[in-house]
């Protein structure tokens, strides 16, 4: 084994979890990032010698996408990940990028990239015998901008943009990422004042994206009663939202280096009665579905992802909680204000529909207290200190609506070398394919509802 | 359900737009060529309860043969450029395009030149424009109504 992969091999045999992995925009360098326990990351660097770089795919399945990614963008060619399947490159023969499945009467059934609903675009492939799903293959990068080639060469400052409109649904979240990790570069450390101002824009972030998913979820299952209920509260959400940060998506609301949210102490007190509010009404809205039948009984064992494949792959957010891996940033996020979190797993933790669903309700109950407390009096623009040398690779690391979100970014001075934004969609993509293996493709909908992922987050 | 029915109904007095009476309809399409998101969420809501764009007769429906205005969000990718053109071809005619949303409208568009062919306007004949980033659902109804009122 190659010094480089017993690294990677040691570290995860310590309790280190692979958080991503990404080529320098030279293709020079391939580097993989590993989380401790603890929350602190670490780059394990490696050489490309020849455009050939040691695969780790075979230690961590969640590094699957990541390779594809860096041997279409950045060139590189992983030794030992065969076939390497193409994933940001679309003008290929069907066999190169669909897995080949073989046996009595299989067909494939095409969807997308345009869908029939208000959806992003992607492709699925379903592989199925009859209405059972053997096997999908999801070609996403149909929204591919290149957002994170055109922030290379920009400053610090500029490329805030490239990562917080990678995605409108996580803006808060990407943008967090991003300036976390420009401030480890930059040494910077965030004042309580400023902790607390971007941990209320994420809970913000989180609380509109979660009612939204279980508006969905209803969607998925064709209650128009819950759709509706569930969607009047995302709209209340939002508006709250342009009263506290001015945008109905927070667009804006995150710096690099500090915060300029300003909120008076009556705002924060009509902010606090408005989401008790909304949380009262989701409360009654939720107990409609709990004991409404028909609708509960489209969600058990629909879907299910076991906890063992949700590790594997490299599960995170709502989705690896509902499998029962109780991992969530938050509990160790030193640089925002979340003392003494802890995450959410709910009492079946099935990784089931049913699971994903009661998860975004125990999330939205930790939301709204979290909320409530961080709008007792005013909200001051605030700064962060200089606390520790500069160094030219930064990480930051935020837990966003649909899980784990990293960036990386590596600068000389201040201008952006490389900028990857390492998104809970794009991780949790991957395990969709998996719950919607040996399931029905009329569940699929619904399947894929629970997750609610971006393309957007997943493409940039 | 009919508590339902009625918190709907107030909702919808308090907060919505005035209804006068509207005697025509149209089918949107809605296409992502290859926007952040924001869009599809403030589209979605523009459909929800607050806003509720079937009473006016505007009603997203799932297939471009089926449809009188294609709704376009996001400036158009590279990969999302023929798709685009192939749900504009099965409309029939007359047929309509809206671009929604600032990046369709080729305004602060971010992204490398490689993998975008440009704004909505560079693909299609663009009929209606909604600007936003992104427009609210507000905005979005009362840009579709101008359409659907032939006031435009």
């Amino acid at each position: 084994m190659s010094p480089h992969r017993e690294r990677v091999a040691a570290a995860l045999a310590d309790g280190f979890r692979f958080g991503g992995l990404h080529a320098t925009s030279d293709g020079a360098w391939v580097r993989t990032l590993l989380v401790a326990p603890d929350g602190s990351a670490r780059l394990e660097s490696v050489p490309v010698r020849d455009g050939r770089a040691p695969t780790i795919v075979d230690l961590a399945p969640a590094a699957g996408w990541d390779e594809r990614e860096a041997h279409d963008l950045q060139g590189v060619r992983f030794d030992g990940h065969e076939p390497l399947r193409p994933l940001a490159l679309h003008d290929l023969r069907l066999e190169r990028w669909t897995v080949p499945v073989r046996g009595r009467d299989p067909y494939q059934v095409a969807v997308g990239p345009i869908h029939a609903g208000v959806i992003e675009s992607g492709h699925f492939r379903f592989h199925v015998v009859g209405d059972r799903i053997l096997h999908l293959d999801a070609r996403l990068f149909y929204k591919h901008r290149g957002l994170e080639r055109a922030a290379e060469g920009r400053t610090l400052e500029q490329g805030l943009a490239y990562a917080s409109r990678a995605c409108g649904a996580c803006t808060v979240a990407n943008g967090l990422a991003y300036a976390q990790a420009c401030e480890e570069a930059l040494g910077l450390e965030p004042t309580r004042g400023l902790a607390r101002a971007r941990t209320l824009l994420l809970e913000l972030e989180r609380a509109w994206s979660h009612l939204n998913d279980v508006a969905a979820i209803c969607a998925g299952v064709g209650l128009a009663a819950g759709t509706a209920r569930f969607l009047a509260l995302t709209e209340r959400a939002r508006r709250l939202n342009a009263r506290l940060a001015g945008h109905r998506f927070l667009f804006g609301s995150v710096r690099v280096g500090g915060s300029a949210l300003e909120v008076d102490g009556r705002t924060a007190r009509a902010a606090r009665e408005e989401l008790a509010a909304v949380r009262a009404e989701s409360r009654r809205a939720w107990r409609e579905l709990l004991f409404n039948a028909s609708f509960q009984e489209r969600l058990p064992e629909v879907g299910a992802v076991p906890a063992a494949d949700a590790a594997r792959l490299g599960a995170t957010g709502p989705a690896a909680r509902a499998a029962g891996l109780a991992e969530d940033v938050r509990s160790a996020s030193p640089r925002l204000a979340y003392d003494g979190f802890e995450p959410a797993v709910p009492e079946r933790a099935a990784g089931d529909v049913q699971a994903r669903l009661e998860q975004r309700g125990l999330e939205l109950e930790q939301t709204f207290a979290l909320l409530d407390g961080l709008l007792d009096g005013a909200l001051a623009p605030a700064a962060a200190e200089r606390a520790a040398p500069e160094r030219a690779v930064g990480v930051g690391r935020v837990e966003s609506a649909r899980g784990a979100t990293s960036c990386v970014v590596e600068r000389s001075g201040d201008v952006l070398r490389r900028l990857r934004l390492r998104t809970g969609s794009y991780a949790n993509w991957p395990v969709v394919a998996r719950a919607a293996a040996g399931g029905l493709l009329p569940d699929f909908p619904l399947v894929n509802k629970s997750f609610e992922l971006c393309y957007a987050c997943a493409d940039r | 359900m009919l508590t339902l029915l009625r918190d709907l109904r107030r909702q919808r007095r308090r907060l919505a737009l005035a209804a006068p009476d509207r005697g025509r309809s149209l089918a949107l399409r809605h296409v992502d060529a290859g926007s952040c998101n924001g869009c599809e969420h403030e589209l979605t809501l523009a459909s929800g309860p607050h806003y509720d764009l079937q009473r006016f007769g505007l009603g997203i429906v799932a297939s471009p043969r089926h449809a009188d205005v294609l709704l376009v969000t996001g400036a158009v990718t590279t990969r999302m450029h023929e798709p685009l053109l192939a749900a504009y071809r099965a409309m029939p005619e007359p047929r309509r395009v809206a671009a929604l949303g600032d990046c369709a409208l080729g305004c602060g568009l971010l992204g490398a030149a490689a993998e975008l062919v440009g704004p909505v306007e560079a693909v299609l004949p663009v009929d209606l424009r909604i600007p936003g980033c992104p427009p609210t659902p507000a905005e979005i109804a009362e840009a579709l109504l101008r359409l659907v009122d032939g006031r435009l």
